[in-house]
């Protein structure tokens, strides 16, 4: 019952996070598709797995690898009150503190993100000093498909695998896009799971966007001893919001014009209604 | 003078330097991609191995893991040979260990990284790859970063104990094997940016940074013999460089040349060069390093005597440019 109960709140949180993204994104375009396919995601991290500390902020530590999915971590600090809407509704205007990709140092970014493929090896670095300082923080990195083209992403976990690092869960969020099409097409990363199995991680495939199994997966991953923890998420641009995707199933980058906002917005608060009569009941 | 004390070498200065600061503080990680025998990191790994990390033959991975690092708290010193520090994780030294501190980021003060680069320019008999005739120039070009080319085992250790303290990315270029000890310590005190003059009279200025130093005190005992009037300049920091100080030692000569183990382009002759010509009206500027073409490789003698390095040569061009 209290897991019921936690996993329809944090389906309420995810919906909420999708209407933050859509409301961001709609002001002058951004990467919507993948900050509503990772709501899912991000409600669990942000409102379950990473635990809080004394100062208003997380004990665990979060690194984003791909600094165009940073719409998702905007969208969810909007929800837990560490950003206004109003400072998230500069995001990619000119003169904005909201940086599309963001540089390190900003709220609720560890490093600087843009250049694809060199997260996974700072968060094993990061795992690996908090260890060595006796620290019991845990590690979280969310990267992209795409980036697993980049061999800096296997340096890295070659590292964290040979060094034990079981204080640090990768996120590889499976999406099968990047900027230029379908990812089994430009550069075939498949069968990711066996590839970081043979690399000495424990690994986990799941669809990213079912909330219990995303419960379940981060305690796996905590649970886990001796290796680090990999979960790959089988996500689709636009997940929880289906006008959407079917209306643009490959939007890498999306323009302002491109979408329909309103429409999403009101599938969203649909959802959201739903949920919380289910909550309710 | 500075260089007034006992001269001597260090048969490995940086196993001496890095496994005294690992005693003095805990808080610094020495890391290694499979190079800690070749950049003689030996005490530490054996006696010290907690504060050690080798992260393998992967340059990219040794300054991503060591920016990560610097996130937990403690205070990386990334070493490997600086042309693969540098040219094959240039992007990580830049984005991942640059961008975390200083006027532009997100934070005045960030985390500490620090990178060493040993076996510089024609230090490495391998030519060609092993080579970094161009790592100055670009960590010159990467803002907010500190780069220093230390003269001597004296320089080098004060060079990093300042670095260990300074917020944001510190590139520093290693001495390897025998070196010689040559700054009297008990009169020279390091500062990021200051200059050391080494020589003082007139005429020619000789400026000079890292092994260039070295080449250009040689040059200098010969100049005196043959009663030449010159200075000479050490400027291990090449940024951020004090322009004041390299402009005022410039305009007290009539002629300024620059020596350096790096490429007269984009490193220590140009950036005297850049500094005089803004300010306009300056003396001539002669360059003396390596050229941008492909040096020889081989002992150190033979490639800076293929290169017009050696002391004779070197002395002799020197005085050529105010006959």
């Amino acid at each position: 019952m209290r897991k019921g109960r936690r996993i329809i709140d944090l389906e309420i949180m995810a919906a909420r996070i999708r209407r933050h993204v859509l409301e961001i994104c709609r002001q002058r375009g951004g990467y919507a598709a993948q900050g509503v396919a990772l709501a899912d995601i991000a409600a669990c991290l942000y409102f379950d797995e990473l635990r809080p500390d004394n100062e208003g902020w997380y004990l665990d530590r979060f690194v984003l690898s791909n600094g165009h999915d940073a719409i998702m971590t905007y969208a969810a600090l909007a929800e837990s009150g560490h950003y206004t809407v109003e400072e998230l509704r500069t995001y990619n205007a000119d003169g904005t503190k909201v940086d599309q990709s963001p540089i390190e140092g900003q709220l609720g970014f560890e490093i600087t993100a843009g250049s694809l493929g060199q997260g996974p090896s700072q968060a094993a670095g990061l795992a690996w000093g908090l260890r060595q300082q006796g620290m019991d923080q845990r590690v979280y990195c969310l990267f992209s498909d795409g980036e697993l083209q980049e061999g800096n992403v296997w340096e890295g976990a070659m590292f964290a695998a040979h060094q034990k690092l079981d204080n640090l869960c990768f996120i590889v969020d499976n999406n099968d896009m990047q900027a230029s099409g379908h990812a089994a097409d430009v550069m075939g990363v498949e069968p990711v799971d066996e590839k970081f199995t043979a690399f000495g991680f424990r690994t986990r495939r799941i669809s990213g966007t079912d909330m219990a199994e995303l419960l379940d997966t981060f305690e796996e991953a905590r649970n886990t001893k001796g290796k680090p923890f990999v979960m790959i998420c089988d996500t689709r641009l636009w997940d929880g919001i289906d006008c959407l995707q079917k209306a643009l199933p490959m939007a890498h980058y999306t323009a302002q014009s491109a979408v329909d906002w309103d429409k999403g917005i009101k599938e969203i608060e649909m959802t959201l209604t739903r949920l919380e009569a289910k909550r309710d009941e | 003078m500075l260089l007034k004390g006992a001269h001597g070498f260090d048969p490995a200065p940086f196993d001496k330097i890095s496994y005294d600061l690992c005693q003095r503080r805990k808080d610094v990680v020495i890391l290694s991609a499979d190079l800690s025998k070749y950049c003689q990191v030996i005490r530490v790994k054996n006696e010290l191995p907690e504060q050690h990390l080798d992260v393998g033959m992967a340059e990219q991975n040794l300054l991503a893991v060591a920016a990560g690092v610097a996130r937990s708290g403690l205070i990386p010193v990334a070493t490997c040979f600086a042309c693969y520090i540098t040219r094959r994780a240039y992007d990580q030294m830049m984005i991942c260990m640059g961008t975390g501190s200083g006027p532009g980021t997100n934070r005045e003060i960030g985390p500490t990284n620090i990178a060493i680069g040993f076996t510089p320019g024609i230090a490495n008999p391998a030519r060609i790859h092993h080579q970094a005739a161009e790592d100055l120039g670009m960590v010159r070009a990467i803002p907010n970063a500190t780069a220093i080319d230390p003269m001597d085992s004296t320089d080098f250790r004060a060079a990093l104990d300042a670095a260990v303290d300074q917020p944001g990315l510190t590139y520093i270029r290693g001495h390897r094997g025998d070196t010689p000890r040559l700054l009297d310590s008990r009169e020279f005190s390091f500062e990021i940016g200051k200059t050391y003059p080494l020589r003082k009279g007139q005429g020619i200025g000789i400026i000079a940074t890292g092994l260039g130093t070295q080449w250009a005190l040689e040059a200098s005992e010969l100049l005196s013999e043959q009663e030449v009037e010159h200075s000479l300049l050490h400027v291990p920091t090449i940024k951020p460089v004090n322009q004041d100080e390299i402009v005022d030692f410039a305009f007290a000569h009539n002629q300024v040349v620059t020596v350096e183990n790096h490429q007269i382009v984009t490193g220590l002759g140009s950036l005297v060069a850049e500094i005089i010509s803004d300010v306009g009206s300056g003396p001539r500027v002669k360059r003396f390093g390596l050229p941008n073409r492909w040096a020889p490789g081989g002992t150190m003698p033979y490639i800076r005597a293929q290169l017009g390095l050696d002391a004779k040569t070197l002395a002799n061009d020197i005085a050529e440019c105010i006959r």
